[in-house]
């Protein structure tokens, strides 16, 4: 096994779900005593190759050019086919994101190599390494095997423990010579702006769904999360409605998030939005209908008129 | 201006997970068929583009003969013509789906391919951009936003990411994944769907491409996952969840 992770870079900084990888391709790495290499693709990244290269890897790969400032699946794909090749890595994985499932699978066209997306788990069949993944909405999971003799994996960024440590490795600039791409122009990135912890990694976050009835309550919402240091996410309802970005979706056609503690405030839990809290290690759950789907999966609930409740537990945290 | 439109067939989202496990595994059960939804966002964005001057939708589907009924749907929406190419007891994989779409492609040269951002069954979400790496095209995937340029070469994309909105401008002919906000389907009307009935249907068999017949990907198994033990502890109000709050340590 030659095994490479692809480290990515979100906005100038590592994203955190790198962590995942990395420990996914160590456990893959230590079935047959292997080793793994790294590629962190971007533009002006010295200062971050020594916040990465610390997880034991052989060999660090570093493409750093203009044209890799922004993210675009052509060039990125294109960069880490030249390098698969290069040095004929035939295990290849990345975190699973709204990134790695739009170049992953190009790459996959690219490499001719079968793919299993947000994998949760490793197990063994006859001696081959198999993926599990969720399907269905997270309502089932499927092991799946690759046959072709590179594998690309992404990897469930919630369904990891932390990486081990080790040394550095060997940094090598690699040219991937990218060729300016006429064919997709990045033009901007509409971000709204937020102080508050990356909803995919915060330690806690407070959900609001359909309950909250407008955007005006996103208010006392977000004074719950600063009060607890968590970050804000919602269900598809709030996103339809525009009351947030929809980076702010959690869920099966959002985000996937396991933080220590969820507070699902005004949140039904339709099955959409609880495939997305899955990894959640706490759920609390605060809706004035008792029957409500999210009071079967939470840990401790309040039933309760939320715009009565959400303000005496902010005064009382 | 021809746009190729694909639709995958899918259990119903609401199906028990049971039900669907036993579906995939080929035992005979009550599970019923429907488009994929991202797929008729796909479709309604393509009859929306009537006005600009798209005059010809050709729905491609990879299916056998029993789901007609939720690919004929599409066109009874607006879309002109289907193809339906039987992968016969095949399971295929992502990638056999991708070359099977390309072979369309190929044949049919459209303006544009769109597509689903991914199918509500097996959430794979790689058809689109495999289609794209096949073909050399480029690619828009998670597109809630679109709109042409003036000669109608490239388009504009606001697409969904984990970061917010990327605004792309895309060169044509290019394969783009449909996310939810990019509009709400229409339903098919009960005149169109029996009008649908005539609409032209070509039947490919997946044997007869030229296709490499054993998938890269294959599935081992199936399981329900670990279920969240125990009831939920309910709390009488607000002070009391703070309490119960700072006993388990979950704030400070």
């Amino acid at each position: 096994m030659k095994i490479l992770v692809v480290a990515e870079m979100q906005l100038g900084k590592l994203k955190p779900s790198n962590r995942a990888t990395i420990r996914m391709a160590q456990d893959l790495a230590a079935q047959d005593g292997g080793s793994f290499s790294m590629v962190l693709i971007g533009h002006q990244l010295d200062d971050t190759v020594g916040e990465l290269n610390k997880y034991g890897a052989d060999t660090l790969y570093v493409i750093d050019a203009p044209p890799f400032e922004h993210y675009l699946a052509d060039t990125l794909a294109d960069a880490i086919c030249k390098l698969v090749k290069a040095q004929g890595f035939d295990r290849v994985l990345g975190g699973e994101a709204t990134t790695a499932r739009d170049y992953f699978p190009r790459l996959a066209g690219a490499l001719d190599a079968g793919m299993c997306r947000g994998v949760c788990a490793l197990t063994q069949i006859d001696g081959a390494t198999c993926y599990q993944r969720p399907v269905f909405s997270g309502m089932a999971l499927r092991t799946e095997r690759i046959h072709t003799p590179i594998h690309l994996i992404t990897v469930d960024p919630t369904a990891m423990g932390e990486p081990n440590e080790g040394g550095a490795g060997e940094v090598v600039a690699f040219d991937a010579s990218p060729q300016d791409n006429a064919n997709v122009k990045f033009v901007e990135l509409q971000r709204a702006a937020s102080e508050r912890p990356d909803l995919t990694v915060a330690d806690r976050v407070i959900g609001a769904g359909r309950g909250i009835k407008s955007a005006d309550y996103l208010d006392t919402i977000g004074k719950l999360a600063d009060k607890l240091g968590a970050a804000v996410g919602a269900t598809r309802a709030v996103v339809d409605a525009g009351w947030l970005p929809n980076e702010f979706q959690v869920g099966q056609t959002g985000k996937a998030i396991a933080p220590k503690l969820y507070i699902a405030i005004g949140i039904s839990g339709a099955v959409q939005h609880a495939a997305g809290i899955r990894g959640a290690k706490t759920i609390v759950a605060i809706n004035k209908d008792a029957e409500a789907p999210i009071f079967k999966i939470a840990d401790v609930g309040l039933v309760a008129d939320l715009f009565e409740a959400v303000p005496q537990l902010i005064e009382n945290l | 201006m021809k746009i190729l439109v694909t639709v995958k067939p899918v259990a119903d989202p609401n199906t028990p997970p049971a039900a669907w496990i036993d579906s995939e595994k080929g035992k005979s059960g009550s599970v019923n068929y429907v488009a994929n939804y991202f797929d008729l966002i796909a479709v309604e964005q393509a009859i929306r583009f009537k006005d600009m001057g798209v005059d010809d939708i050709c729905v491609v589907s990879v299916t056998d003969e029993s789901k007609m009924a939720q690919v004929r749907s599409a066109i009874a929406m607006g879309a002109n013509r289907a193809t339906l190419i039987d992968p016969g007891e095949r399971k295929l994989g992502a990638y056999q789906l991708a070359a099977a779409i390309a072979h369309e492609v190929k044949k049919e040269e459209p303006a544009f391919v769109l597509m689903g951002k991914q199918a509500t069954d097996d959430d794979a979400s790689q058809v689109g951009p495999i289609l794209a790496g096949i073909l050399g095209w480029p690619q828009a995937t998670f597109v809630s936003q679109i709109e042409f340029n003036d000669d109608k070469s490239r388009v504009k994309v606001g697409r969904e990411t984990d970061e917010g909105v990327e605004v792309l401008d895309v060169k044509l002919p290019a394969v783009i994944t449909c996310d939810l906000r990019l509009n709400e389907p229409r339903y098919a009307t009960l005149p169109n769907l029996i009008k649908s009935k005539k609409a032209p249907m070509e039947h490919l068999k997946f044997s007869e491409l030229g296709i490499e017949d054993s998938p890269r990907v294959t599935v081992e198994g199936y399981s329900l996952p670990e279920g969240r033990s125990g009831e939920a502890k309910m709390v009488a109000d607000a002070n009391e969840l703070a309490a119960t709050l700072k006993e388990m340590k979950l704030v400070d």
